[in-house]
């Protein structure tokens, strides 16, 4: 066995590292952008409002509308059913089998995506709040009531979607590596953990009402939630509008556990990549220690796995700290805690810019498969062929090695010089005077062009 | 006003020395890889089926046709560890799998599959016209017996 077969089994390709002189060269754009952007004279904020303008009201109440919200619930409802009907009776062909391309594919990279160009998308299609509203408004119908709920915690914020995001991810490059050979994470085991999660969910939301939850610690709610405080559409009071791009971002952080939200994110897609070649020598090396002290060779990889997925967290916050606490040491600075969650927004476009760098040609290759063969043939089986694309491949010629390059590069260079941006505006909105607020910027800076470099740096050595 | 911009100089200046170190120690890193990488494939021979003999007749029997490799599988699993094979986008992929058991060699990405039977050979020849990293397995033992890499 090796700990090298730890990508993703689904895939049938990997990438190849982005070349020396093109990290150079995205590393020196990073700089020069960064350098022009802190003296171009950025002196008054701007995203603090979002100037939100609503959209034409017949859209809105076309989108709002109950045959709609009832329509868009149950697909949600159909396509997990059909995801954890597939994982639990499908093949064991990771490749084949619909839910884990659907779940850890089209979900968990379609909806970032989706969500940063066009809202929160995720919650009409939400499966969880689709049934949990079904069952709120049967209640009411019955007992002639509303259903009481426990207060939440304020205190406790988004940090249950934080460890929810930690635990998916941990399923799914963690948990999938167990058993020494390339399966990555079983069919099987993605439908038990949805099955599991749907119970959880539920019961939280049964608990402390259905709308608190998604806002607070449904992790799919929060997460996507989060990429589309970046996009420009939003419904205000039942209104569909638009409003500035990324001035929405400004306020997200304000609820306890945001910043952890976003530096999870970071440190788990870092995870993923550094497995691939970064941090070979340091994985092999606990694997080693761990497997002579007695760990089975599973326990031994899980551990191993969990330990440096931790220690990725902690790096991220490391440097996020330092930012901050750099920021703190400037003249005329807010207290800490201020800025530390006033600060946590402008991490959201690293995170974006991480999750396309890494897992954009996966992401483009393996939708071919989802709206193909798996969704011709869901179980994987060859028993079905609903739509005549059951024998369909994935044409991998779709995206050269160098465009892939490109795209990675390219999103690392705009995700950081957002996020500078972003950092920039609230600085100025902190500090009043534009010097001071330049000043504290120059820690920020580090922080950011730490976060492209070290990207850029993961996806240079990663199957190199 | 002055003083920021040195700051900021000296800054920039700092993070492209870190830049400039990370690029210089990126062939460093993939060696170590690379040699943690056999290490690992000794220890489990040791530790396997297969003795020490074995793995250098393997090596000689790959370098020993002059262009086409050949992959040897012992007991199930490739002699010498996984064997890599690189090329040009456009060059000709050229080598032959010996297996001691019978299975179904698979090219991943390129989907392009054989029999082998036990104590048998067979041959792949095609031209690379995919980009990328591709696993080359015995389908049914889901062992991967070789890394297809299709640098552009």
């Amino acid at each position: 066995m090796s700990l090298l077969p730890l990508a993703h089994a689904l895939a049938a390709r990997d990438d190849l590292p982005i070349p020396a002189w093109l990290f150079a060269w995205g590393a020196s754009i990073v700089l020069i952008v960064s350098f022009f952007a802190l003296s171009v004279g950025w002196r008054v904020p701007r995203f603090e409002q979002d100037r939100w303008r609503p959209l034409g009201a017949g859209l809105s109440r076309a989108l709002r509308g109950l045959p709609v919200q009832i329509a868009a619930g149950a697909i949600g409802v159909f396509l997990l059913g059909v995801a954890v009907y597939s994982g639990l009776r499908g093949t064991e062909a990771p490749d084949r089998n619909f839910a884990l391309t659907f779940l850890f594919v089209t979900c968990w990279l379609g909806f970032p995506l989706l969500s940063v160009f066009l809202g929160d998308v995720l919650r009409p299609f939400n499966p969880w709040r689709a049934v949990a509203r079904v069952v709120g408004a049967g209640f009411t119908a019955l007992a002639g009531q509303r259903p009481a709920h426990l207060a939440y915690p304020e205190r406790l914020g988004r940090w249950p979607a934080a460890i929810g995001l930690f635990a998916f991810v941990w399923l799914e490059i963690v948990y999938g590596a167990g058993g020494g050979v390339s399966v990555g994470l079983s069919p099987q085991a993605a439908g038990v953990g949805a099955l599991v999660y749907s119970g959880y969910t539920l019961t939280m939301m049964a608990l402390f009402g259905t709308e608190t939850w998604c806002r607070n610690g449904e992790t799919f709610s929060v997460y996507f939630g989060m990429f589309s405080q970046l996009g420009i559409f939003s419904f205000e009071d039942g209104r569909l509008g638009r409003r500035r791009p990324f001035a929405a971002a400004t306020r997200w952080a304000t609820v306890p556990g945001s910043a952890a939200v976003v530096i999870v994110s970071i440190a788990t897609t870092s995870f993923d990549g550094g497995s691939e070649g970064a941090f070979l020598n340091a994985l092999e090396w606990t694997f080693e220690r761990l497997f002579d002290t007695g760990f089975g060779l599973t326990a031994a990889i899980r551990v191993t796995d969990t330990i440096f997925m931790l220690l990725c967290a902690a790096g991220v916050a490391l440097v996020y700290w330092i930012g901050v606490r750099g920021m703190a040491s400037t003249g005329g600075a807010p207290p800490l805690r201020r800025l530390w969650t006033g600060f946590a927004h402008t991490l959201i476009p690293i995170a974006f810019a991480y999750l396309v760098a890494h897992y954009f040609s996966l992401f483009v290759f393996q939708e071919q498969a989802q709206f193909t063969y798996l969704l011709s043939d869901p179980l994987g089986t060859g028993s079905t062929d609903l739509f005549g694309t059951a024998s369909s491949g994935i044409d991998f010629t779709l995206l050269s090695a160098n465009a892939i390059w490109y795209v990675q590069v390219a999103a690392l260079v705009i995700g950081h010089v957002v996020a500078l941006t972003l950092a920039h505006d609230r600085a100025t909105a902190y500090w009043g005077d534009y010097r001071q607020a330049a000043r504290s910027q120059y820690w920020m800076l580090a922080v950011m062009v730490t976060f492209t470099c070290f990207g850029l740096y993961l996806l240079s050595v990663a199957n190199a | 006003m002055k003083l920021t911009m040195t700051a900021v100089i000296a800054l920039l200046a700092l993070i492209a020395g870190v830049g400039l170190a990370a690029c210089g120690s990126d062939s460093d890193t993939t060696a170590a890889t690379t040699t943690a990488g056999e290490e690992r494939t000794a220890t489990e021979e040791a530790n396997g089926t297969a003795t020490e003999e074995a793995a250098a007749e393997g090596d000689a029997m790959k370098h020993e046709g002059e262009g086409v490799e050949t992959i040897v599988v012992r007991n199930g699993e490739p002699v010498g560890g996984v064997a890599e094979l690189e090329y040009s986008a456009g060059d000709e992929v050229e080598f032959k799998v010996r297996s001691d058991v019978a299975d179904e060699v698979h090219i991943h990405g390129y989907d392009l599959s054989k029999d082998v039977a036990a104590g048998g050979t067979v041959s792949f020849s095609f031209p690379a016209e995919l980009e990328g990293i591709f696993e080359v397995e015995l389908e049914e033992r889901a062992e991967q017996i070789a890394e297809l890499r299709v640098n552009p």
